[in-house]
């Protein structure tokens, strides 16, 4: 049996900072209200020049979901793990508040949740998963922006998606390995 | 790092407005509505055990986007997309998720009120339905007997499912006095394009190779299936975005162009102009369909690129760019129809102009252009209602003496608009400001008594001081409503509706390129002690029924009338939903199973093309000139007029969607209002001019018109003209039942002036000016 590998291709140039894909986590993964307390996010670009010569525009993202996840090295509970298809959780029954992976992850992803009294992040709605269902931010974007699916298979529209285009990932220097690639 | 640490580097992530400006803590509501969401066990009347997908469809806005409710032992966990629902395209937006929350907001009216207090004090009882119903029984007599006049009481409301109960409601009480949302929207858009073409046309976005938005923001207001296309297309297709603000919408546009705001009919103008004289115009469709191509011709010829780029600042070159890419790609050329289009007072010319550009270039009825909507027909009931005869015609029907002061100055004299009466697309629709200042002046007869439904006229028609004091005035004012909207906070009487997640909704026909059917059933059990509008009309009917003096102006035959439509409702929904329904074998089912019925899902073209058509118009073809409007003395081919200015150091206020929100109905939904990015609104101020003012991000600043002021913070930003301000509609409220809203932010109804585009009858809210001042 293969392993799967799952990841997400974001054309962020199609986002219209909507925030339907923040809204539809906060209710799937019971992410509680506050201004800073998110799995994901809609970042604007920085904006140079000045009027009229200006052009804005959106960065969606969240946890990268790193083959290399420093968040997890640092764990001392080993609340947060990777599972074997390469999705980085955390056990929140594990998680000791140290914060100590809130440090590590150069992302900024994780927050703290006053629901679960734990660290929390996105999950890749891991949950979803078994029943055949896509995450809730890929569900519900509505000129969809993200493509989730499983790298490991060549025929997923992930897989076709990185062949077609050239991509990124978000700081790739700090060796982390992202898997979500963005469409340039 | 420290949790404070933590939270602050979280900010990175915001968007502007909140990187700026967060300042205030999480709503005192939180902990309690943290209870009713997480426990489920309040809910008393939940008799479901266990997990189900339940569809229905949103209300939050105009959309309704279908939806898949996730239901945990009768608690809504999740609203997810109906992938089946293709007019949505499978989304459902950031109001449409949060909406799994409506049902449990802490600020719901939970049961019927009367007030107690004075009226806007905010003081009222609990009571039970019975005691408001005979409240409302007893006052609405009062008033058609004091004033022999059941016209006497109004009627206000907006779209939704719900509604043509509320207007039966109008029909029993004997009232003509409805008035709708379209003059505060689009009915100078419907009466523009209608003017030209017979209908009002929906533009085929998933086809068009090239796009303009106008004023019409569809990244923020969201239309579908509109803003999807356009989101999802914009790489292969040329997407134009003329705008004095940048906008989402300007984020993925090709080209943004700052315009000078009023001038888009030059705009217009010029490009028909240059289209003709260059011969890029499609001669074959303008002489088979169209009529007065040759007038049209002639007068456009004074409307040259070199005078439009002084009227417009927009370059010549770019005109004549975008005259030539808009021709050379049709009839897959859209000049967006746009939606909300109360803007100026010569509005329904320029949404003429429009019309006729499209029309020209052929790019009307064809696969990409500009296509006219379809329905789907269904059996509806034709109710036959009692007569009396003390119902008079329509308040802001006929000449109205105060009409002429509804016209910016610039446009009193040969405007081209009627100076003297008022036109409305329908006898339903009226106009607001015209139907609030016929009511004010009590001419020519006093309306004292309201029934508002699903609409806040307070926060929604501009100069909100005239609608405080029109609602002041009346002898009895009804609100029915799901929160305590700053209508209801000056009501009488408060009747709490049922959120659309807990109750059935009649089948309606969503029109379109492509038309479907849909229809709301309960998600969930209704919370609380409330009814929805069909149960409350029932209700009343039956009230008024059973009270002898309310037929006194009637004779017993039309009082059986009543009976007889009593008969005909009083039914659950669902039977009445299946009943319209049954002309279609099988549509009922579909509607259960899928969320939605059509008939097929691919677009018809060229049905108004095809040979020995008449288009609704006088002439049966497309009126490039028109001549109804020639008989009635307005101009037939748009001209253009320079817009008025406001005085040296006056900014133009615009107004504009976010796309957190819908109007004012949104903002004290605490999911919303933080994915905003701020608990209150900042007004948008060009970087440049605020440095000159000396304002910095977060100052206070106070915003008059001739309307009213506002304090509100400001937001310098490089996303604005430097003549004009913005800030986003819905905050500073007057309603203490908001608690999220109250007193905070700054209020645009207080603000904008009143005046009318006399053609539509719609509120022009561009022709406001302000004085800001540092405070
Ligand atoms: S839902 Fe999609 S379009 Fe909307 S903000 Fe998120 S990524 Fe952008
Ligand atoms: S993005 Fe951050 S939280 Fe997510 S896996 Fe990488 S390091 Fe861990
Ligand atoms: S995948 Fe799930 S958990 Fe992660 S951001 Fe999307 S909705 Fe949230
Ligand atoms: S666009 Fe959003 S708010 Fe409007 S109906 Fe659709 S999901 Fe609901």
């Amino acid at each position: 049996m293969s392993k799967k590998k799952y990841a997400i291709v974001l054309d962020d140039s199609k986002c219209i900072d909507c925030k339907a894909c923040t809204l539809a986590c906060k209710m799937e993964n019971n992410v509680p209200t506050g201004l800073y307390n998110y799995r994901i996010w809609v970042a604007e670009k920085p904006v140079r020049g000045h009027f009229p010569n200006i052009k804005r525009s959106f960065q969606p993202s969240q946890c990268q979901q790193c083959e290399n996840p420093p968040c997890v090295h640092v764990c001392p509970t080993k609340a947060s793990y990777q599972t074997e298809d390469g999705v980085v959780l955390v056990d929140h029954d594990k998680c000791i508040l140290c914060k100590y992976c809130m440090t590590a992850c150069p992302y900024d992803a994780r927050y703290e949740s006053s629901n679960v009294h734990a660290i929390d992040k996105c999950t890749f709605c891991y949950h979803r998963l078994p029943e055949g269902r896509e995450p809730a931010c890929v569900e519900t974007c509505p000129p969809k922006v993200r493509v989730f699916g499983d790298l490991n298979d060549p025929n997923s529209e992930v897989s076709k998606l990185l062949v077609e285009h050239e991509t990124f990932t978000l700081k790739p220097e700090k060796g982390t390995k992202p898997k979500l690639y963005y469409i340039r | 790092m420290s949790l404070s640490k933590a939270k602050l580097s979280r900010r990175k992530f915001l968007t502007l407005s909140g990187a700026a400006l967060a300042t205030a803590t999480a709503a005192s509501s939180l902990s309690s509505l943290k209870a009713v969401a997480s426990s489920g066990t309040h809910s008393a009347t939940t008799n479901s055990k266990g997990r189900k997908f339940v569809y229905s469809s949103c209300a939050i806005c105009v959309n309704k986007c279908g939806l898949v409710a996730e239901v945990n032992n009768g608690v809504i966990r999740k609203l997810n997309p109906n992938p089946h629902f293709f007019k949505s395209r499978a989304m459902l937006c950031a109001r449409g998720n949060a909406g799994a929350k409506v049902p449990y907001d802490p600020d719901r009216l939970k049961k019927p009120l009367i007030r107690v207090g004075e009226r806007g004090e905010g003081k009222f009882k609990e009571v039970s339905w019975e005691e408001a119903y005979n409240y409302i029984a007893e006052n609405v007599l009062k008033v058609i007997k004091k004033y022999e006049n059941r016209s006497a009481i109004g009627f206000a409301s907006t779209e939704g499912f719900q509604e043509e109960f509320f207007i039966h409601l109008a029909n029993i009480v004997g009232s003509t006095n409805t008035v709708r949302h379209p003059t505060l929207c689009l009915a100078s858009n419907i009466q523009g394009y209608s003017s030209v073409y017979g209908t009002y046309p929906d533009a085929d976005i998933l086809n068009a190779d090239f796009v303009v938005m106008a004023g019409s923001n569809r990244a923020e207001a969201i239309i579908t299936p509109d803003t999807i296309d356009m989101a999802k297309n914009h790489k292969k297709q040329t997407l134009v975005c003329i705008d004095p603000r940048a906008t989402k919408t300007s984020a993925i546009a090709d080209k943004w162009y700052p315009i000078k705001p009023g001038t888009d009919l030059a705009l217009v103008l010029t490009m028909i102009n240059i289209i003709i004289s260059e011969n890029l115009y499609d001669k074959e469709f303008v002489e088979k369909y169209t009529h007065g191509f040759a007038e049209l011709a002639e007068h456009v010829k004074q409307y040259t690129a070199e005078w439009a780029e002084k009227e417009c600042e927009i370059p010549a070159s770019e005109i004549y760019w975008l005259a030539r890419e808009f021709a050379k790609n049709a009839p897959q050329s859209v000049w967006y129809p746009g939606r909300r289009s109360s803007f100026y007072a010569n509005d329904v010319y320029y949404r003429r102009a429009c019309a006729i550009l499209n029309a020209i270039v052929g790019a009307f009825d064809r696969k990409g252009g500009l296509v006219p909507k379809r329905g789907i027909k269904l059996k509806k009931h034709d109710f036959e209602f009692p007569l009396y005869d003390f119902t008079k015609k329509r308040l802001d029907a006929g000449a109205l003496p105060f009409l002429d002061e509804k016209l910016p100055e610039e446009f009193k004299a040969s405007a081209g608009l009627p100076t003297d009466s008022c036109a409305y697309i329908s006898e339903k629709d009226g106009s607001w400001i015209v139907y609030r200042d016929a009511a004010l002046a009590g001419n020519p007869y006093p309306l004292k008594g309201m029934f508002i439904y699903k609409q806040n006229p307070v926060e929604s028609v501009p100069n909100r001081k005239k609608t405080v004091e029109f609602l002041k005035q009346m002898d009895f004012v009804c609100t029915i409503d799901v929160t305590m909207s700053d209508t209801a906070f000056y009501s009488d009487v408060v009747l709490p509706e049922s959120t659309y997640l807990e109750r059935w909704d009649p089948a309606e026909s969503l029109g379109g390129i492509v038309p479907i059917v849909v229809t709301r059933q309960p998600v969930i059990d209704p919370l609380f002690d409330t009814k929805s509008m069909h149960q409350i009309t029932v209700d009343l009917a039956k009230k008024f029924y059973d009270m002898p003096e309310f037929w006194e102006d009637s004779t017993e035959e039309d009082r059986e009338y009543l009976k007889k439509y009593i008969k005909a409702v009083d039914v659950p929904m669902e039977h009445l939903v299946e009943e319209s329904l049954s002309g279609y074998p099988g549509a009922f089912k579909m509607l259960m199973e899928k969320g939605v019925f059509y008939l097929n899902d691919k677009p018809v073209y060229g049905n108004l093309l095809k040979e020995g058509t008449r288009l609704k118009t006088r002439t049966g073809k497309i009126e490039l000139y028109n001549v109804k409007y020639a008989e009635r003395g307005l101009d037939p081919l748009p001209v253009y007029r320079k817009p008025s200015q406001g005085k040296p150091g006056q900014f133009r206020f615009v107004v504009g969607r976010h796309g957190q929100f819908t109007h004012a109905s949104t903002q004290n939904n605490i999911y919303l209002l933080e994915s905003y990015g701020d608990y209150e609104n900042a007004l948008w101020i060009n970087s440049k001019v605020a440095l000159e003012r000396g304002l910095r991000a977060g100052d206070k600043v106070k915003v008059v018109s001739k309307a009213g002021e506002q304090i509100v913070k400001v937001m310098p930003t490089e996303f604005i003209r430097p003549d004009i301000v913005y800030y986003v509609h819905g905050f500073g409220r007057l309603s203490k039942g908001l608690s999220l809203v109250y007193n905070k932010g700054a209020s645009e109804a207080a603000i904008l002036y009143d005046y009318v585009e006399t053609i539509s009858g719609n509120a022009c809210l561009h022709e406001t000016f302000v004085d800001i001042q540092k405070v």
